[in-house]
C-alpha cells in the first residue's frame, strides 16, 4: 500500500513533476534570496537555463558551511510572519544550525513521514510509541507529525527513562516503535532481564529507527531482539528532518519521496555527477520548500542510488543505508574506503570485537594498511593456528570485499588509544608526513 | 589432581613483551615452573606454568594481556629409554590425538608436558594410570 499515488506513478510522469518543481525551486531562490542570486551571477546561469533535469548540474553547491555563514536566519526566503516552526541542530563545533519551516513546509514533512508509517505498515488502527526526543531535535516531532497524519494512537514518550517506557509500552500495548536504533537496543536488553520470554509481553510488529548510522549487524540485532520488521528512515534537518527516505517490506535499500527532494551522487573530490550504481556523496534540492529552499545541498553522506523498479511497486528510486561520511573516506592505493565498510567486515568475523584501530602509513611509495584488533577472551586460543586462520580469514575478506591489502595485526586488549572512552578508530600516518 | 593448569599467554611482536610478562610475574612473587615459547612472524604464545595460576590470570588480567588457562598433564621422563615413544603410542592406539607436547626439567627428573583435546583429558590420565605410567601430580622446582 502506498499512502499517496505519485510513489507509484510512471517514472517519466515523476520526472516531470520533478523537473517543474525544480523550475519553480530556482526562481524562487532567484528572486529572493540575494545569496542565490550572487551565485548564480558568478556561474552567469539564470532559471531559464534549467530546461531539463540534468541542467541541475549547471547549479552552485550549498554547504553547511553556508548555513551557518548566514545564522541564523540569512537564508530564508519567506518573512517571520510565514514562518511556522524554527528547529535547530546541536554544533557540536561552533555555531548550530538552524532551519525553518512555512505551513506549507509543513503539510509536507508531515506527508512524507506519513508516508514512512505507510512504509512500515502502520495504519490509523496502530499505538506508535515514539522515544525520538521530542525538542529542538527534528526527531520528535517529525514522527509525531507523521503518525498523527495516518490517524494511529501516539504515545509521546520522547527520549529516556527506559523503565518507564517498558511500562507503557506493554500496557497500551504499543505496535509500532520510533527509536534511534541504539536505543531500542538498550530498551530490548533491560527488557530481557524480565526473563527469556519477554516478547511475549508485547505487541509490536514494525520499528521506524533512524537518526544514527547503522550497520546491517546492528539492523539485525535490533529486529531479532524485538521481533520485528526493521524500517529504517534516513533525513536531515537542513532538508526536512526525518522524511527524505524510508525502505519498504520488500528491499533494505530507502524509497527517496523524489517528488520533494531531488537527489544526485557525486564524486566529493571533484564535484562531478556520478552514475546510479557508483558510490558518492549524497547531494539533496528540497523542490517544495518555502522557508529556507536549498540548491544542491551536499550532506556529506555517502551511498549510491538505483531506479530499478522495487517488488513493493512504487517507482521512486532507492538509496542504500549510509556507508559512511565524507569526511572519513580514505584512500588506500587507489581505493577509496570507508572505516564503516572495515567495520563491516570486522563485525562479521566471528568473536572479534569492535575494538580495533586502522594505520594508514606509506610504505616507500605504497599505501600501506594495517588493522589492529584487540585479541578478546574470545578470539584467545591456545593455538598459534587458530589465531593465525582468524587473522587471514579478515584480510581475506578485506580483500574480496572491498579491494584493499590489509595487514591484520594482533594486539594485547586495551593497548589500543582511547578517546574519551572510545577506541581512536582511524589514524592516517601519511598526513603527519 | 593430575591435571596441571597451564596459562597460555599472547604475546605481540614487539620488543620487550617478553620480559615485560616475566617480570610482572616475578615481581607478583610466582615462580615460573616451566615456559615454552611459540611464535609466528608477528605474534606467539607463552606457554606458562607456575605455582599459583589463578593469581597470575588476575595479575595478568589486569596488566591488559590476553590470556587463557589450559588444562595438561606431565609425564615424568623416566630412566629407561623409550618412555615419550611408549605414551605416545599408548595415546595413538586409543585414538587420543597429542595437540602439543614439550619437556622441562625439574631438579630430579625431567618430565614431558602433554596436551590432549580438553574433553579426552580425564580419560586420558585414566588410561596411562591404568598402564602404570607415572603422572605428575604437581611440578615441583
Ligand atoms: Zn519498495
Amino acid at each position: 500500500m502506498v499512502y499517496n499515488e505519485i510513489e507509484s506513478a510512471k517514472r517519466e510522469e515523476l520526472e516531470e513533476l520533478e523537473l517543474k518543481r525544480l523550475q519553480s525551486t530556482v526562481e524562487r531562490v532567484y528572486s529572493l534570496s540575494t545569496f542565490y542570486k550572487e551565485k548564480f551571477d558568478e556561474l552567469g546561469i539564470t532559471p531559464k537555463d534549467i530546461t531539463s533535469l540534468e541542467d541541475i548540474k549547471k547549479l552552485p553547491f550549498t554547504t553547511k558551511k553556508d548555513l551557518r555563514a548566514h545564522y541564523p536566519f540569512g537564508l530564508f526566503t519567506v518573512p517571520m510572519s510565514e514562518v511556522a516552526r524554527i528547529h535547530s541542530s546541536s554544533g557540536t563545533t561552533g555555531k548550530p544550525t538552524v532551519v525553518g519551516y512555512t505551513k506549507s513546509d509543513m503539510d509536507v514533512w508531515d506527508e512524507v513521514m506519513a508516508r514512512v508509517f505507510t512504509l512500515a505498515g502502520a495504519t490509523s488502527k496502530d499505538i506508535v510509541h515514539n522515544a525520538y526526543g521530542y525538542g529542538l531535535f527534528t526527531g520528535g516531532l517529525g514522527f509525531h507529525n507523521g503518525a498523527e497524519k495516518i490517524g494511529a494512537a501516539i504515545v509521546p514518550a520522547s527520549a529516556g527513562m527506559t523503565d518507564r517506557q517498558l511500562m507503557l509500552m506493554r500496557d497500551f500495548g504499543a505496535s509500532i516503535l520510533a527509536s534511534t536504533p541504539t536505543f531500542a537496543l538498550h530498551m530490548a536488553e533491560v527488557a530481557q532481564k524480565a526473563g527469556s520470554d519477554y516478547l511475549s509481553h508485547y505487541k509490536l510488529k514494525a520499528g521506524i529507527f533512524g537518526a544514527e548510522p547503522t550497520s546491517k549487524g546492528l539492523k539485525k540485532e535490533v529486529s531479532n531482539a524485538w521481533g520485528i520488521d526493521y524500517h529504517e528512515v534516513y533525513g536531515l534537518s537542513e532538508i526536512i528532518g526525518p522524511g527524505v527516505a524510508a525502505n519498504c517490506k520488500e528491499s533494505d535499500l530507502l524509497h527517496v519521496f523524489e517528488d520533494h527532494f531531488f537527489v544526485e551522487i557525486i564524486n566529493p573530490q571533484t564535484g562531478e555527477s556520478l552514475p546510479d550504481g557508483q558510490r558518492g556523496e549524497l547531494v539533496i534540492t528540497p523542490l517544495t520548500k518555502q522557508a529556507l529552499p536549498l540548491i544542491r545541498y551536499r550532506t556529506g553522506d555517502i551511498t549510491s542510488i538505483t531506479k530499478e523498479p522495487c517488488k513493493c511497486g512504487r517507482t521512486l528510486l532507492r538509496m542504500e543505508s549510509i556507508v559512511g561520511r565524507v569526511d572519513d573516506m580514505l584512500i588506500i592505493s587507489g581505493v577509496n574506503v570507508y572505516p564503516s565498510q572495515i567495520e563491516h567486515v570486522i563485525a562479521n568475523t566471528e568473536g572479534v570485537t569492535l575494538n580495533y584501530q586502522i594505520i594508514v602509513d606509506k610504505h616507500g611509495h605504497l599505501d600501506k594498511l594495517e588493522i589492529h584488533i584487540e585479541v578478546s577472551d574470545e578470539i584467545m586460543t591456545d593455538s598459534l593456528g587458530q589465531m593465525g586462520a582468524l587473522k587471514k580469514e579478515i584480510q581475506h575478506a578485506l580483500l574480496n570485499n572491498l579491494y584493499i591489502n590489509a595487514h591484520v595485526v594482533l594486539v594485547q586488549p586495551r593497548s589500543i588509544e582511547r578517546s574519551m572512552g572510545k577506541a581512536v578508530r582511524i589514524i592516517d600516518k601519511r598526513k603527519e608526513q | 589432581m593430575s591435571k596441571i593448569q597451564q596459562l597460555s599467554i599472547f604475546l605481540e611482536n614487539r620488543p620487550g613483551q617478553l620480559t615485560d610478562i616475566t617480570t610482572l610475574l616475578s615481581q607478583n612473587q610466582l615462580s615460573i615452573k616451566s615456559i615454552n615459547l611459540i611464535d609466528s612472524s608477528d605474534y606467539g604464545i607463552l606457554r606458562v606454568i607456575v605455582d599459583d595460576s589463578q593469581k597470575a590470570k588476575e595479575i595478568l588480567d589486569d596488566a591488559g594481556i590476553s590470556l587463557k588457562i589450559v588444562e595438561v598433564f606431565a609425564v615424568e621422563i623416566d630412566n629407561h629409554l623409550g618412555s615419550f615413544n611408549e605414551v605416545a603410542s599408548l595415546l595413538s592406539t586409543h585414538g587420543i590425538n597429542i595437540q602439543y607436547t614439550y619437556t622441562i626439567n625439574t631438579t630430579q627428573n625431567g618430565a614431558f608436558i602433554f596436551k590432549v583435546e580438553p574433553t579426552l583429558l580425564d580419560k586420558t590420565i585414566e588410561l596411562l594410570k591404568q598402564n602404570g605410567i607415572k603422572i605428575l601430580e604437581d611440578i615441583r622446582s
